[in-house]
């Protein structure tokens, strides 16, 4: 059992990954019909395990139960299971908590129903459920197991020796020098066997550690390149896993309609773009690259598949030599330079390049709680600007921590993928043939209305919950006269 | 006419009655077999578990029954026992008591020890992944020790009775070594369980390793005339009582995916028809007890009990997994809710290389009956010994 406990004991790192890098938690804000919610889904990063679901009722009528209900897959089953009935914490008047139970890795969809005076709203939060997380063997657990194993061990020992000493003697004979030897004897044969069968434990357990290792999130490999294009240069983001080229993965569906979100952050974050390279194959993703700063960059790669699995893939690369012109490859791409900028980051404000002013209203983050981060973006005179639809939403915006071990890209409605979400509301039960539904979503992407997009007021809010404490940075875009503004700031988590 | 001499009256002795402690040692080990198989069930039905299921309950009570009691029995033997109840224990640590109650106090720490360390094992690699993991291991070590310190309990008053044990103390052993067997069956659920193995060699090499251990060590140490068949016997009672038991309470699958929509418990599969091979194995050990040495009725219990193993589940397997064994008596609604519907409900499964699909099925036999073999000599000579257990 000792052994075992320094195994584990040096395999207890905690390492924190995820589909959203470095930021496990998912948060939707939105609405289950007449009901506003904003939803807080805290997930093991284990699998099977259990997930808490936090449903906080930001307004509206009046709620009476709310239920969750966590679906894997569109397969059709012959049945549902009940769903869970979230119960009102105690000390709130609007915050419900449930647990979800997640019992296969991938995508799923948390069905959210709310019922109320208003009758039956309904919300889909997609959830993905991946191991992400070692768990330590804390020492005052090992110190007990330890222990309680050695007291097992020896007990077992002695065991072993009364039985071969003096259990088959007749009540009230004491064993003889040579029982007492034979005893000694068998004792040590127990040893032996005790200590082959705690070897056998220690190498059962490392391979069942070794397994679930292999089976931890590990986001796609890829490599980025940057690479001449004419006069002017090209980042080229390949997706070179070797599970992706075996087409192990269902193909890509698009998000806001880009089938990738490209973000470029420069390891001292004084240089950030945000582009939406063009697929050549499916592999190989390319996109014109902004005039930024020479530097090594962190290379984010938002995608969603049709499995409705949303991931984000990493890679570092290195912009050297001097900027060369730029036509931006997609009309939706932005780029952002501290040093270009009218005003310093600060915690506060930031001056776009339009001249507006991007306003964050402050107030205490603490980490592992939901905040709502609101901004408002006013003109000259501190009147309140008009702005229009960037992709779809009234606004991105990514926080990175200076490390780059977390990164979120986020909108008002929250972390969670609208394509992930648009999987789970047009999937069908006849969608067996890879690409039909991608195929459906771009074509519901192109034509339908952007329902989703929230109301264009110059008020914007993204709901989040920060991971750890600690400093981070964070880029807000929003479209205003047919240009992408970004402002920037500093927020400190506590 | 021959007069039966009756055993002299100056040698017969009362039985003295069954000490409380030993009952509440087998309730114990019963509580922990019925709670492993409703675990089971309540896995295949019902899916989601927490620490609380009256499932778990019923194994824990078993380890709190058992630890208990034990665990009083040797404070009060160590501390305020007469010396004649000091002279009947074994020294541990300096404490006094039965062999059966040591072991019994090791099997509820060891099953004390292993809830922590499950509960850290889901927290670190997912809920009950599989169903063999080092935590499983050591709780099902546990519970093994409560059922064998329940059977060396009941083996040391036995044969300290002069003269004929009482039937109670003699059953109660047989009882003790029955609910081993079980125990056996349930660890080698996956192998032993369904009909659908029946015609796959697996299934008697297993059953023969498993099984006979217990049914030889049973047919030396058990002072009933039919040991074997009683102890097989105990087995497919307990076994049929939880059939028959758990597919009475309904249920519903709490966890997607559901493929099949459970409205009752999902029962045991129907138990193996062991007492004709154990019968068997007592009319063997009948037959060369005293003419053949242990070698000898090792080999002729492997034999025999593969022999009418074969012939008996071999034969009632293809009824078994037919549409028309889906009734009360042989359980209903027996595949799990996460199963999809298939044709291998009504199948034999892994018969390649084995007896239906092998060309050799007299030599997968021969393995069996080879294995059962040194299982039953193994049996026989710790069987041996517990002749001699007197504390």
């Amino acid at each position: 059992m000792r052994r075992l406990g320094r195994v584990v004991l040096l395999a207890a790192v905690v390492a924190v990954a995820s589909a959203h890098v470095g930021s496990p938690d998912t948060v939707f804000e939105g609405t289950a019909g007449p009901y506003p919610v904003r939803v807080v889904i805290r997930t093991p990063g284990v699998v099977p395990g259990l997930a808490d679901i936090a449903v906080r009722v930001t307004g509206g009528p009046a709620v009476k139960t709310i239920t969750v209900l966590p679906l894997r897959g569109g397969r059709e089953t012959a049945a549902l299971p009940p769903a869970d009935t979230a119960r009102l914490v105690a000390g709130t008047r609007d915050l419900y908590a449930a647990q979800l139970w997640l019992m296969q890795f991938g995508a799923y969809s948390v069905q959210l129903t709310v019922d109320g005076a208003a009758g039956r709203g309904t919300a889909i939060v997609p959830v993905m459920a991946v191991a992400t997380r070692r768990l330590p063997f804390d020492v005052p657990l090992r110190v007990m197991l330890v222990a309680l194993g050695l007291f097992l061990t020896v007990g077992a020992l002695t065991i072993v020796g009364a039985a071969a000493r003096d259990s088959v003697l007749e009540p009230g004979v004491e064993p003889d020098a040579a029982r007492r030897r034979r005893a000694r004897v068998v004792m040590a044969g127990g040893a032996a066997v005790l200590a082959l069968a705690l070897w056998g434990g220690r190498a059962w357990w490392n391979s069942e550690d070794a397994s679930y290792s292999r089976n931890m999130f590990q986001p796609l490999h890829a490599a980025t390149r940057i690479v001449p294009a004419g006069v002017a240069r090209a980042i080229r983001f390949t997706i070179d896993d070797s599970t992706w080229l075996d087409r192990r993965w269902t193909p890509l569906i698009p998000d806001h309609g880009k089938l990738m979100h490209l973000f470029l952050i420069r390891d001292d974050a004084t240089a950030f773009a945000h582009l939406h390279p063009v697929a050549r194959d499916s592999n190989t993703f390319v996109a014109a690259l902004p005039p930024l700063a020479p530097g090594r960059y962190r290379v984010y790669a938002d995608i969603v598949h049709e499995s409705g699995f949303a991931q984000t893939l990493i890679d570092t690369v290195t912009i050297a030599g001097p900027a060369t012109a730029w036509r931006a490859s997609d009309p939706d791409d932005a780029w952002w330079e501290e040093s270009r900028q009218p005003s310093a980051v600060s915690g506060q404000q930031d001056t776009l390049a339009d001249g507006a002013v991007m306003t964050w209203q402050p107030q205490p983050l603490v980490a592992r709680q939901d905040v709502e981060l609101r901004f408002t973006v006013t003109g000259a005179g501190g009147r309140a600007v008009a702005l229009e639809p960037y992709m779809g939403m009234a606004a991105h915006a990514v926080i990175a921590a200076p490390d780059g071990a977390v990164f979120i890209h986020l909108h008002p409605l929250g972390t969670i993928s609208m394509a992930s979400q648009l999987v789970y509301q047009l999937r069908q039960a006849g969608d067996t043939a890879r690409g039909a539904l991608g195929r459906r979503i771009t074509a519901f992407e192109d034509t339908a209305p952007r329902a989703w997009m929230t109301g264009m007021t110059p008020a914007l809010s993204f709901p989040y919950s920060f991971p750890r404490p600690g400093h981070y940075r964070m880029w807000v875009q929003v479209r205003r006269g047919g240009r992408i503004l970004t402002g920037a700031f500093d927020l400190q988590v506590n | 006419m021959t007069a039966i001499a009756a055993p002299a009256t100056s040698h017969r002795v009362t039985p003295a009655p069954v000490p409380w402690h030993l009952y509440a040692v087998l309730v114990a080990a019963t509580s922990t077999v019925v709670g492993v198989i409703w675990d089971i069930s309540w896995h295949r039905s019902i899916g989601r578990d927490t620490f609380w299921t009256p499932a778990h309950m019923a194994i824990y009570l078993g380890g709190v029954l058992a630890g208990c009691a034990c665990g009083f029995l040797v404070l009060r033997t160590t501390f305020a026992g007469t010396a004649e109840q000091r002279a009947a224990g074994v020294r541990f640590w300096g404490f006094r008591g039965p062999l059966g109650a040591w072991v019994a106090i090791w099997g509820a720490f060891a099953m004390i020890t292993s809830a922590p360390f499950d509960n850290w094992w889901h927290n670190a690699y997912g809920l009950d992944v599989k169903v063999l993991s080092p935590p499983h291991v050591l709780l099902a070590l546990g519970f093994t020790g409560i059922q064998l310190g329940a059977l060396l309990m009941a083996l040391a008053l036995q044969n300290r009775t002069d003269g004929s044990p009482s039937p109670t103390l003699k059953w109660m052993f047989v009882y003790a070594a029955g609910l081993l067997v079980t125990n056996v069956t349930i660890m080698g659920f996956n192998q032993v369980a369904f009909a659908n193995d029946m015609h796959n060699a697996q299934y008697y090499q297993v059953a023969a390793v498993g099984v006979l251990l217990f049914l030889a060590a049973a047919t030396r140490a058990s002072r009933l005339a039919w040991p074997a068949t009683a102890t097989a016997a105990v087995y497919m009672v307990v076994t049929l009582g939880m059939l028959w038991i758990l597919e009475l309470f309904p249920a519903t699958a709490r966890l997607a995916p559901i493929y099949r929509p459970i409205t009752r418990m999902v029962p045991p599969p129907f138990p193996m028809l062991l007492v004709i091979p154990a019968f068997g194995v007592d009319l063997v050990t009948r037959r060369l007890r005293g003419r053949a040495n242990d070698w000898a009725q090792a080999l002729a219990i492997g034999a025999v009990f593969v022999a009418l193993l074969f012939a008996v589940q071999w034969t009632v397997a293809p009824f078994l997994i037919s549409p028309r064994s889906e009734n009360f008596f042989f359980g209903v609604n027996r595949w799990d809710y996460s199963s999809r519907p298939g044709a291998f409900e009504h199948q034999f499964w892994d018969t390649e290389g084995g007896i239906l699909g092998g060309r050799t099925p007299a030599l997968w036999l021969l393995v069996a009956a080879v294995l059962g073999t040194a299982s039953a000599r193994i049996g026989l000579a710790w069987g041996s010994w517990m002749t001699r257990v007197k504390r």
